[in-house]
């Protein structure tokens, strides 16, 4: 072939692809394939498909070829599911199950208590993200096939929450020998089998239904989960159905979608925004001792101007860190600190700060933008106390303010569990996000209540611990973020109490 | 030649090594304390160090590299700390987007940046300054910019095309031919742009020589005068801006294939570098370098058979 014959085939072929690409019309592969199949999108990546490093962020992933042993329903309630009955003894120290005796592994395998002895065991051993979940774990008593019993080295109330959550997953022990074997090629008992043919794992993971699946079956033959790592390619997904469900937690994203007519919505509030004060005993920021300091910075905040102008009012500002679903909310909480520059400028000169003091934080951008960390500036200069950002990215963060602990505070986004002792346990007792220890009388009497005593006890010891947290100003909440549940007009979505994203179960085709 | 290709050959897999080891050094300052970021803020203290010692950490930078660069060298890049992905698997299933990216575009700069160059460049006058204003306007307009637009309009408003996803050529060649036609348009306008300059330039350099004046007097037509004659001369520094297009497109194809959620190279390179997956990291630095090193050599090759005077250099 001569030169000038070669460039000519060469070039025609060129042209001959791109008359082509303008006649594609007909999508490619990726759109869904109508009602059979369900194409959620998220921003969560799974360290595996082991459920021994399950975190709940990550739960749908896992829920749909893994049963939980206690079913979470979208409204918070538990129901049955691989555990049929299960009830607490008096002290909240021993939990007893009783289990499904027709549940099978994809290999066949019987699923029954000896399972969910090396399961737990395995969760509590494993070092994942939730393993400490069950710390209070101190053995798992099997009786026989279908009855076990929690036994725990002290009370705690929360375990029907944890068992509807990542440490309830129940995958088969017969692969724990296997060394990786469960990391990609689960095997567990739920409503849907892994397509490896179809899945790239690190962006999508294909399902298709488990013919022997022992519950009613969900709606669809088959779920994709696709990972982005923006939300502006999920938004155009969803326009185009080519995504059938989505959460959007950027309010440009939401209002972007919004505008389209096709799409159906559903807000949730789930995680607040705020100050997590650590330094509550002065420790790097000695005027933070004082708990008229933190309160002026609460009554310094805007925090109806930041609600406007940072998410577009969506949200709901609060004063509180307890979420609406808990016992301990209280909905006057929520606007306990108003915007009171006065009071503030007060508050901190009968503590002696007077001439204001500096506060030294950390900022992820990716949580504080430029207007939060503006306008938080602009809030507390108004009552002369000095912000100083350090610009961090997210993994030196974790590092300087969790383990070398060089900041007083930390402006974070926090989900809210709908458990009380784990909301409690997760900010309140000495821990990662009060890891400087901070204790005083009234939570040293309080926390045992919450976590020991008759439902009456523990729900007055909730609201009087919550009471007692925004009093003594131990956080700065900004506002509940409002979350936007987005679908492309095919599904119907409801939202999981205690979880932002929903779970598996909650997708059903619009009718 | 044989023997130029070789002396580059070990150039590269030396250049390879070298790199590897500052990277790993790079990313063993110890900044991140990876067990914490894969069990997060609330993990126990003894979980993180028995995370990180699994990991291999507690071991000398040393150590590691040569645990490292002992098992990459016999093809076993390691597993991804954050995925639990086998590295190769992974970035393999991620280099065929990233790929048809790249040639796609290299595809449609060749074409369009030589046609347009010649053009103007022959013809000059309303053509030349035509292509100039289009080369200036291509060059200035924003990636991003020009990305969301042609997602709106072609995907989104008309459908003509997936507003995001990429399906393999295997599965279906039309398929993957309409997933990656918006994404290669959006990253070949700034490369049209700049290779279309440099075309335009080399020809009118080369009109001006004595051998074309030559040709023209032996009454040989203008077209083969310019097709055969002025293009081979004026090739090399084109091709030479091509080649640096290519890697440059490394860059543009992260944001195009974030805007595309395209699962490629150029998405991967961010999510697993802010996590510091080293053994991601290091596999995609290594294909990097290769890449350039390739390409390079790919040009230099090309320039050489082109224009044998180039040899000589």
């Amino acid at each position: 072939m001569s030169r000038t014959a070669r460039t000519a085939t060469v070039a025609a072929c060129v042209a001959a692809s791109l008359a082509l690409a303008g006649c594609a019309g007909d999508h490619g592969g990726t759109a869904g394939a109508g009602s059979s199949t369900l194409n959620i999108a998220t921003m969560t990546l799974p360290q595996s498909l082991d459920p021994a490093v399950a975190t709940g962020s990550a739960l749908p992933y896992f829920q749909a070829v893994y049963d939980t042993l206690i079913k979470r329903e979208p409204d918070g309630t538990f129901s049955p599911m691989l555990a049929t009955e299960w009830t607490y003894n008096k002290e909240h120290t021993a939990l007893a199950l009783t289990l499904r005796k027709d549940v099978q592994f994809a290999d066949g395998t019987a699923f029954d208590g000896a399972a969910v002895k090396a399961n737990l065991e395995r969760f509590q051993k494993g070092g994942g993200a939730s393993a400490k979940w069950l710390n209070d774990l101190e053995a798992v008593d099997v009786t026989d096939a279908t009855h076990v019993t929690l036994k725990l080295k002290q009370p705690n109330p929360a375990m029907e929450f944890y068992l509807s959550d990542a440490p309830g997953l129940m995958a088969n022990p017969g692969q724990f020998a296997k060394g990786d074997s469960l990391k990609t090629t689960p095997d567990g008992t739920g409503p849907y089998r892994l397509d490896k043919t179809r899945t790239t794992v690190g962006t999508k993971w294909s399902y298709s239904r488990n013919a022997d699946y022992w519950g009613k079956e969900l709606p669809y033959k088959n779920i994709n989960i696709s990972f982005f790592d923006n939300e502006t390619a999920i938004t155009n997904g969803l326009k185009t159905g080519q995504i059938n469900a989505a959460l959007l937690q950027t309010s440009d994203q939401q209002i972007a979608i919004e505008s389209d007519p096709k799409v159906k919505t559903e807000k949730q509030e789930f995680d607040f925004q705020g100050l997590l004060l650590f330094d509550r005993d002065g420790k790097i920021t000695p005027a933070l001792r004082d708990p008229r300091v933190r309160q002026a910075l609460n009554y310094a905040v805007d925090r109806d101007t930041m609600l406007d102008r940072i998410r577009q009012n969506r949200g709901r500002t609060t004063s509180q860190v307890f979420g609406p679903e808990t016992q301990a909310y209280d909905k006057k909480l929520d606007t306990y600190y108003a915007h009171d520059p006065a009071k503030a400028k007060s508050l901190l000169k009968q503590a002696g700060y007077g001439d204001g003091f500096t506060l030294k934080l950390p900022r992820i951008t990716a949580i504080v933008n430029d207007a939060l960390a503006a306008s938080l500036q602009s809030d507390f200069k108004a009552i002369g106390v000095k912000l100083v950002w350090d610009t961090l990215d997210g993994a030196s963060a974790v590092q300087k303010v969790f383990k070398d602990r060089q900041y007083s505070g930390m402006v974070m986004n926090m989900g809210q569990s709908t458990s009380d002792w784990a909301a409690a346990d997760e900010l309140v007792t000495p821990g990662a996000f009060n890891m400087f220890g901070t204790t005083d009388k009234v939570t040293r009497m309080l926390l045992p209540a919450l976590k020991a005593g008759s439902e009456a006890e523990a729900k007055s010891a909730a609201r009087e611990l919550n009471q007692h947290l925004v009093e003594e100003a131990w956080f700065v909440p900004f506002y509940r973020m409002s979350y936007l549940h987005v679908s492309d007009g095919t599904v119907r979505i409801a939202p999981q109490s205690g979880m932002a994203v929903p779970s598996i179960y909650n997708y059903a085709p619009a009718k | 030649m044989l023997n130029f290709i070789a002396r580059r050959i070990a150039s590269g897999a030396l250049l390879l090594v070298v790199i590897s080891f500052l990277t790993y050094l790079l990313l063993s300052v110890p900044h991140i304390d990876v067990g914490r970021q894969l069990l997060g803020e609330s993990a126990s203290q003894s979980a993180i160090d028995a995370k990180n010692a699994s990991l291999g950490l507690d071991d000398p930078v040393l150590q590691q590299y040569g645990t490292w660069l002992s098992h990459a060298v016999r093809g076993d890049l390691g597993t991804s700390w954050f995925t639990s992905e086998d590295v190769g698997q992974a970035v393999g299933n991620r280099l065929p987007v990233t790929a048809s990216l790249m040639l796609g575009v290299t595809a449609v700069t060749t074409v369009l940046a030589f046609l347009l160059g010649v053009w103007a460049g022959v013809r000059r006058g309303a053509a030349d300054r035509f292509v100039q204003v289009l080369g200036v306007v291509g060059y200035a307009l924003p990636g991003f910019l020009l990305t969301l637009v042609l997602v709106l309009v072609f995907a989104v408003r008309l459908r003509w095309f997936p507003a995001i996803g990429y399906t393999g050529f295997t599965d279906s060649p039309s398929g993957w031919l309409s997933t990656i036609t918006l994404p290669v348009l959006s990253l070949s306008v700034a490369s049209v742009a700049g290779v279309s300059q440099q075309v335009r330039g080399a020809v009118i350099d080369a009109l001006r020589q004595d051998y074309v004046r030559t040709l023209r007097a032996r009454g040989l037509p203008a077209s083969r005068i310019v097709f055969k004659h002025v293009l081979r001369n004026a090739s090399a520094p084109a091709l030479s801006v091509l080649g640096m297009q290519f890697v440059g497109l490394l860059g543009g194809a992260v944001l195009v294939e974030q805007i595309f959620g395209l699962p490629g190279i150029g998405s991967m390179t961010v999510t697993y570098t802010t996590r510091g997956d080293i053994p991601v990291i290091m596999a995609l630095v290594m294909l990097t370098v290769v890449g350039v090193v390739l390409i390079n050599l790919l040009v230099d090759i090309l320039i050489g058979w082109l224009n044998p005077k180039a040899r000589v250099a």
